[in-house]
């Protein structure tokens, strides 16, 4: 090209560019060779706030109700684990639970305030289910100072400030009531600056967990209120016998977000009446654990498991998840959520028929066939390839 | 032998899936190794609710199109990924804002268009705009036979041909732009753009500030449709179909020397896969630091290492809106929004924890089906630098101080723009330094690599990595190789990665031909 007019640019800077390696090369030469340093603040903090596992030991155990406990962990000291990782309220970890030969992973929300965390404890409360077998497993056998391998907390169902009104109602169905308890806890201690009001679903009054604790918060802060809603005893003096408009106008602020936490029905339940208020659905959230699905037909499939080296091959039943069938032949997959929110489980479908609920398999990922086997039934004979 | 290879790859993000998917193709065994899930580093994705967001990619620069390839297409066409993805267009090439003047350009893409423009906005610019984008291609040109020379360089060529180039080489963007006699305000408005390449243009060479922005406005720019996974995963099934293994979930302990040559690696889980050759993502300064035992550490390293500086430190914020950005006034693709025009004075106010300039990302304006009807998806990325973070960051702090700055950042955007955005907000993930870091691994949660300053640019980069490469059959790539960060550059350095691999390789078969002849 032309010769442009760089003005003050001359011919010595053509010298200059041959300079280039030899400048740069003073540089290093006069810079000292000393450790590197790696140790990064933001890395550390990094690894304290979500470590890839955390190592803890049952350090209490309460009697909530005759069918429910809560589970004090806290750091297993003899491990890598001194200090447990800080977490939102709302948030859920994932156990790992060796029963016989099967390997189960399940997540159960953490009840206490993430201020706890200063005295390095955490609390699950888990309540017997029909067929629960992780859950009842907890309930008859799990004593104090045994140990279990837990992830780092995670989920979507928190308060954040920018997202969600002030005001939270959080409708809680039997044990759905642990994020809200978390809740309560943490805007009781002021680590949680928000109201909440709890509609608290329950079959009969010796359902309820937390009673005296929750009715202890209530009665000291007007930052968190709480109403009960008895669906099978009615006993109209201490409860609402549903949720319906009548009782949710009682409760309503000038904004609200609704939180819902629970069985399936109680989800459903919700969106009807949430329906007459022609709330934008930001205002509706719930917790990854209310999926479920019916599988009328009951059948089984064989499934042949490729991991990075070897091929297992195992049955699954039509009612079952392909997660759940693993689990029961003790293959360690990597799970997290157990809904088909978390990812955690990616698996490339090489041939076969899945149903899945709560599908968040990414748009690309579906492109490739890929599945979350904890959200997906057999439909088939599979083969699933597990991420090596 | 099993658990041996010819190369192993260390980080599954845009450079290392490259280097894996040119090397087996030229039929090396090789290991990619990832300590995450899934593929692509930060070309990743996630889903909120019913948004599905892009984690990382504002636009791949040096695409072009078919008519008019870019390095990037053609890089793609000899790998035959172009007919496997769908890629949308990006209408214009910035829209930068100032927040406390509120004054804003909307600039164009196109050579032309962008000279007739700043014209617009600054009369009596058009002269040195012209100069600017001339010299531009001259600059590339120059380059273009740099690389070619490999080192053979003919001064005599240099010196006639490219008289230009030589004469603004060494020299950053304000001293060119000066001796271009661009009057300031185009100054400002041209070097906007600077915040793509992480440094201000006091520090930032002139060479690379002109390519970066030189291709840009000629070719535009563009997103894959299913987000920048799209590709990542595309580069991993290529890359499996061709023979090639990925191992996630696994995590680099050490390098493994025999002999004082590289023989594999161990992983923190305790397995071993041996390789005479390794291609890394991560950054030297961890590789040096941590993986590489000290006597096999030549001095020279270390000194390289301590005299680089850290770039630009991440903080994201992804916003699932509940309303179409057409009904919000969303109407431009890329919002750059800059405290001051003058990226020196930006540079300082970044500096700060205070800092609440973005870059804000409307997807649905390059493609409008990546969120549901009545719905819109809006990243603001800002950059943070020096020991912002640092002094202010504590575990305690962390979730207040995150909700702090992103609500900073969210209303500077608002009052800028005069668009509300806030009151919409459906979904919303904020990602920090230490979301980078968790993340990526990298040190300190940057995610520019080292930054572009001096005798660190890419161009002093480029005229002495032979020299550099002080572990023979190591080579680096990604935002901390040659060509720093950005997804054409991480694109790039997997290709450059994986030519060095290919001679390593090569002579290394040749000496051990010699040597049979010989015994």
């Amino acid at each position: 090209m032309a010769k442009l007019n760089l003005n003050g640019l001359g011919k010595k800077e053509i010298k200059k560019f041959y300079e280039i390696p030899k400048e740069r090369d003073k540089i290093i030469r006069d810079t000292s060779a000393s450790q590197i340093n790696t140790n990064f603040l933001i890395n550390k903090i990094a690894k304290n706030l979500h470590p890839k596992v955390q190592y803890v030991k049952v350090a209490k155990i309460i009697e909530e109700n005759e069918e429910t406990k809560t589970f004090v962990l806290t750091p297993d000291l003899e491990t890598s684990t001194k200090q447990l990782a800080k977490f939102k309220p709302g948030q859920y970890i994932s156990i790992e639970v060796p029963i016989g030969e099967s390997l189960y992973k399940r997540p159960y929300t953490l009840s206490s305030s993430p201020k706890k965390v200063e005295e390095n404890k955490y609390t699950i409360t888990i309540r017997r289910v029909p067929y629960g077998k992780v859950s009842n497993y907890f309930l008859d056998h799990v004593e104090i100072g045994d140990a279990f391998k837990i992830s780092a907390p995670t989920g979507e169902l928190y308060y954040n400030p920018l997202r969600d009104a002030n005001h939270i109602i959080g409708i809680a169905g039997g044990s759905g009531i642990t994020p809200f308890m978390s809740m309560a806890e943490a805007i009781y201690d002021k680590t949680l600056n928000c109201k909440l009001t709890i509609l608290y679903g329950v079959k009969s009054k010796s359902d309820i967990i937390f009673r005296e604790r929750l009715e202890e918060i209530t009665s000291k802060t007007d930052n968190v209120k709480l109403a009960y809603v008895m669906v099978v005893d009615d006993d109209t003096e201490f409860a609402s016998s549903f949720i319906d408009r009548e009782l949710l106008d009682k409760y309503l602020e000038e904004e609200n977000s609704f939180f819902v936490s629970g069985p399936l029905s109680i989800y459903e339940r919700m969106n009807e009446v949430l329906k007459e208020y022609n709330l934008p659905i930001k205002y509706i959230r719930h917790d990854a654990f209310m999926s479920e699905m019916e599988i009328y037909k009951e059948e089984e499939y064989n499934v042949k498991i490729l991991t990075h080296n070897e091929e297992i091959n195992i049955k699954c039943n039509s009612k079952e998840t392909i997660l759940a069938a693993m689990e029961r032949n003790g293959i360690l997959a990597p799970s997290r959520c157990h809904v088909g929110e978390c990812g955690f489980c990616r698996s490339k479908l090489i041939s076969g028929k899945v149903k899945t609920f709560n599908d968040t398999i990414r748009i690309a990922d579906r492109q490739y066939n890929y599945i979350h086997p904890c959200a997906s039934y057999p439909e088939s004979d599979i083969v699933l390839k597990l991420p090596k | 032998m099993e658990n041996t290879y010819d190369c192993i790859v260390i980080g599954a993000g845009n450079a290392g899936l490259i280097a894996t998917l040119e090397l087996v193709k030229k039929n090396k065994k090789v290991l990619l190794l990832e300590s995450n899930l899934t593929p692509g580093g930060f070309a990743t994705s996630f889903k909120r609710g019913r948004f599905e967001f892009e984690a990382s990619l504002n636009q791949i620069t040096d695409y072009g199109r078919k008519e008019n390839p870019g390095k990037i297409y053609k890089l793609f066409e000899k790998l035959g990924l172009n007919e496997k993805i769908e890629l949308e267009t990006i209408p214009e090439a910035y829209h930068v804002y100032e927040t406390e003047s509120k004054e804003n350009f909307k600039m164009p893409f196109g050579i032309d268009e962008y000279i007739e423009k700043m014209e617009e906005y600054v009369p009596g610019s058009y002269e040195s705009i012209k100069n600017f984008f001339s010299l531009a291609i001259e600059v590339k040109d120059a380059l273009a036979y740099i690389e070619e020379s490999k080192g053979g360089i003919n001064e005599e060529i240099l010196n006639s041909e490219y008289e230009n180039f030589m004469k603004v080489a060494t020299h950053s963007v304000d001293k060119v732009l000066d001796a271009l006699k661009m009057p300031k305000k185009a100054q400002e408005i041209l070097t906007s753009y600077w915040i793509f390449l992480g440094s201000p243009t006091e520090n930032l060479s002139f060479v690379e500030f002109a390519t970066s922005l030189h291709t840009y406005i000629s070719l535009g720019g563009q997103i894959p449709k299913k987000r920048s996974y799209e590709i990542s995963i595309l580069l991993a099934e290529e890359i499996e179909k061709n023979g090639g293994e990925i191992k996630y979930l696994s995590t680099v302990k050490e390098i493994l020397f025999k002999d004082k040559k590289i023989a594999g690696v161990q992983l923190t889980n305790g397995e071993i896969y041996k390789a005479n050759h390794i291609i890394s993502s991560v950054s030297p300064t961890f590789v040096y630091g941590k993986w590489i035992p000290s006597p096999m550490l030549p001095k020279e390293a270390l000194k390289l290492t301590n005299s680089r500086v850290l770039g630009a430190q991440g903080f994201a914020i992804y916003l699932g809106l509940n309303q179409t950005a057409e009904d919000l006034g969303l109407n431009d693709y890329t919002y750059i929004i800059h405290h001051s025009l003058n990226s020196n004075k930006e540079f300082q106010h970044r500096s700060s924890i205070k800092n609440s300039s973005s870059i804000a990302v409307v997807i649905n304006n390059a493609n409008p089906l990546c969120s549901p009807k009545g719905t819109c998806i809006i990243n603001l990325i800002s950059t943070f630098f020096g020991e912002a973070f640092e002094k202010n960051i504590t575990e305690e702090n962390y979730f207040e101080l995150k909700d702090k700055i992103a609500e900073e950042i969210i209303s500077t955007f608002e009052n800028t723009t005069g668009i509300k955005i806030k009151p919409y907000i459906e979904e919303i993930e904020i990602a920090t330094p230490v979301t980078f870091a968790r993340y990526g691994g990298h040190p300190g949660g940057v995610i520019y690599g080292y930054k572009r300053t001096g005798l660190d640019n890419t161009l002093p980069r480029m005229l002495t990595m032979g020299k550099e490469n002080y572990i023979k059959n190591l080579q680096f790539c990604g935002g901390f190789g040659v060509y720093a960060s950005s997804y054409s550059s991480a694109y790039l350095s997997g290709d450059l990665a994986a030519k060095l691999t290919r001679r390593d390789i090569a002579s290394e078969e040749r000496n051990k031909e010699e040597d049979a002849w010989q015994s």
